[in-house]
């Protein structure tokens, strides 16, 4: 942006480097941890094993947490995009009465903190007879990702613009072939990657789900309830592929998001 | 927008329209209204008693405990806050000074921490500030200090350390948009006519990127202080802060109606941060 003296370039990256040792040192303990033993606070540098990613297969409990969350984070991100586009439609659908009142309680839920969001479904689900269970989890996560994939959506649909849903309309295309043909088409990259974002955020939440969860717990609550005891290494392999996978899913999604832009070309 | 002409009344608008309006108020609103609701309720021989009345807000105002609680939690949040600023700034400042693969790449890693597993980043921060952690095996090793610190150990200096460190990509992003913003032509005008880099940063970059600062500000307080994991994790017993004496009505403390006015409280300074927060910055532009 400006032109900065190489003293000025260097005292940058310098203090970058800092702030990404103070960024990464929680993420590298557990991964460095993955390979090598450490015994009386030394890492044992000299025997790297595969041994704690070997143990994981056995330890079936937090193999169903990882499924739970699988669960819950696919269905959550397909429901908030299905309910999402659908909300976004009627957005931009006209001047109805009160959409701007909607879509502010819309983007209530990402807004306000999480305890809230957490507590007053709680309190909803109890208030309905409606009991605890993954359920309810994937109702709450919808609710709390849908945010996102509507705000999302809406960007898109509006930078669509609306003459090509005319020219559809003109030339005789239903509703339902309009969308179908016209406005699904041009949301398909959008739809994806808000997908891939609703689940990374819907796979790691942790407070709304540790209000409204029941006996079925997903992997953060798992890992938040062993926590006392303290981590076993095949926990440290886990959590190291677990961020390798989202982390290329995160990669593909932004590049579907921002075409162009997001690419890392000169 | 897909809907024309004498379509607009047809079956599907009409079912569209009651699912746009139906959704947000069966799951959003009336949560919401039970919610507020439950805050004027009242336990009694603990069961929830359904009754009106002011008591839980009352009891807040008037206990001796509470207000001086959310105002050290405040704070706490406050420099939470000013922490990931200053340590977020330089790195947003370099993201907006570079270009093509590099900028990619350190935006990337800037990213990447926030898809680590909260519970396990928590963890390993405990696990470095411990009596016999990393930091402190560190400094015994530099020989800057002869026995172990205890001074980040299971209190509100390791709530607002760790919490700083899990927050700072949040700082980073506003601030770097808001630099991304600043005309070029003002940088380069301030140049032509003679301004040291030091110059144009202090005169220019610095009051121009205030909306971002504001912004990362905001955020950063907002999720600090709905945080009640953290100071649970790390916090211990002296560590104890408003969100963890809510969240303790629903367990142990199992007060659901007194949780939710607590709650409403939390909320109301989480929105008039908020709104202060957009104020300050629509005033800046």
């Amino acid at each position: 942006m400006m032109r900065l003296p190489g003293y000025a370039i260097g005292a940058l990256w310098a203090m970058t480097g800092v702030v990404f040792l103070l960024l990464y040192s929680p993420l590298v303990i557990p991964i460095v941890s993955s390979f090598f033993a450490i015994t009386h606070g030394e890492v044992q540098w000299h025997d790297p094993s595969l041994a704690s990613y070997a143990a994981l297969t056995a330890n079936a409990g937090i193999l169903e947490a990882v499924g739970n969350t699988l669960i819950v984070g696919f269905s959550a991100s397909v429901l908030s995009i299905v309910c999402g586009t659908l909300l976004a439609i009627h957005y931009c659908g006209g001047k109805s009465l009160g959409r701007e009142a909607m879509q502010f309680a819309i983007y209530l839920p990402f807004l306000m903190p999480p305890i809230i969001t957490g507590l007053s479904l709680l309190i909803f689900f109890r208030e309905t007879g409606i009991p605890r269970s993954l359920m309810t989890v994937i109702v709450a996560h919808t609710v709390f990702v849908q945010a996102l994939t509507y705000r999302t959506i809406v960007v898109r649909l509006q930078s669509i613009g609306p003459e090509m849903i005319e020219a559809s309309t003109d030339l005789g295309a239903s509703a339902w072939q309009t969308f179908i043909h016209i406005i699904l088409p041009n949301l398909a990259s959008t739809l994806i990657g808000a997908g891939v974002l609703s689940f990374a955020l819907s796979f790691d939440e942790t407070m709304i789900t540790l209000l409204v969860t029941g006996t079925d717990s997903t992997l953060p609550i798992r890992l938040w309830a062993m926590m006392r005891l303290g981590f076993s290494p095949d926990i440290n392999a886990l959590v190291a592929i677990i961020l390798a996978l989202t982390t290329l899913l995160c990669i593909l999604a932004v590049r579907l998001l921002l075409p162009g832009e997001a690419q890392p070309a000169e | 927008m897909i809907f024309v002409g004498s379509a607009k009344n047809g079956f599907w608008p009409r079912l569209l329209a009651t699912f746009a309006y139906g959704l947000p108020v069966l799951l959003i609103v009336a949560p919401l209204a039970s919610f507020l609701a439950y805050s004027f309720f009242r336990m009694e021989g603990g069961q929830i008693v359904a009754d009106l009345s002011f008591g839980n807000y009352q009891r807040f105002f008037t206990d001796a405990i509470f207000i001086p609680i959310l105002w050290r939690t405040c704070l706490l949040c406050l420099a939470v806050a000013a922490l990931t600023i200053l340590i977020g700034f330089p790195v947003a400042f370099l993201l907006a000074n570079l270009k093509g693969r590099r900028r990619y790449l350190v935006l990337l890693m800037v990213l990447v921490p926030l898809l680590m597993s909260y519970i396990i980043k928590i963890y390993a921060i405990r696990s470095i500030l411990g009596g016999t952690g990393f930091l402190n095996r560190f400094l015994l090793w530099t020989g800057l200090v002869d026995a172990p610190l205890t001074l980040f150990v299971f209190n509100l200096n390791a709530v607002l350390l760790t919490l700083t460190i899990l927050l700072i990509p949040f700082a980073i992003l506003p601030i770097f948009l808001s630099l991304e913003r600043i005309p070029r032509d003002l940088i380069e005008a301030s140049s032509d006519l003679g301004a040291s880099s030091l110059q144009t940063f202090a005169r220019i970059i610095l009051p121009l990127s205030v909306p971002g600062i504001v912004t990362a500000a905001s955020f950063v307080f907002v999720l600090a202080i709905g945080d009640f994991l953290t100071p649970q994790m790390v916090g211990g017993q002296s560590g104890f802060t408003f969100g963890r004496i809510v969240y303790s009505q629903f367990g142990t403390a199992f007060n659901w109606p007194f949780g939710a006015a607590l709650a409403t409280i939390l909320g109301l300074v989480a929105i008039a941060v908020i709104a202060a927060g957009s104020r300050l910055e629509a005033r800046q532009r």
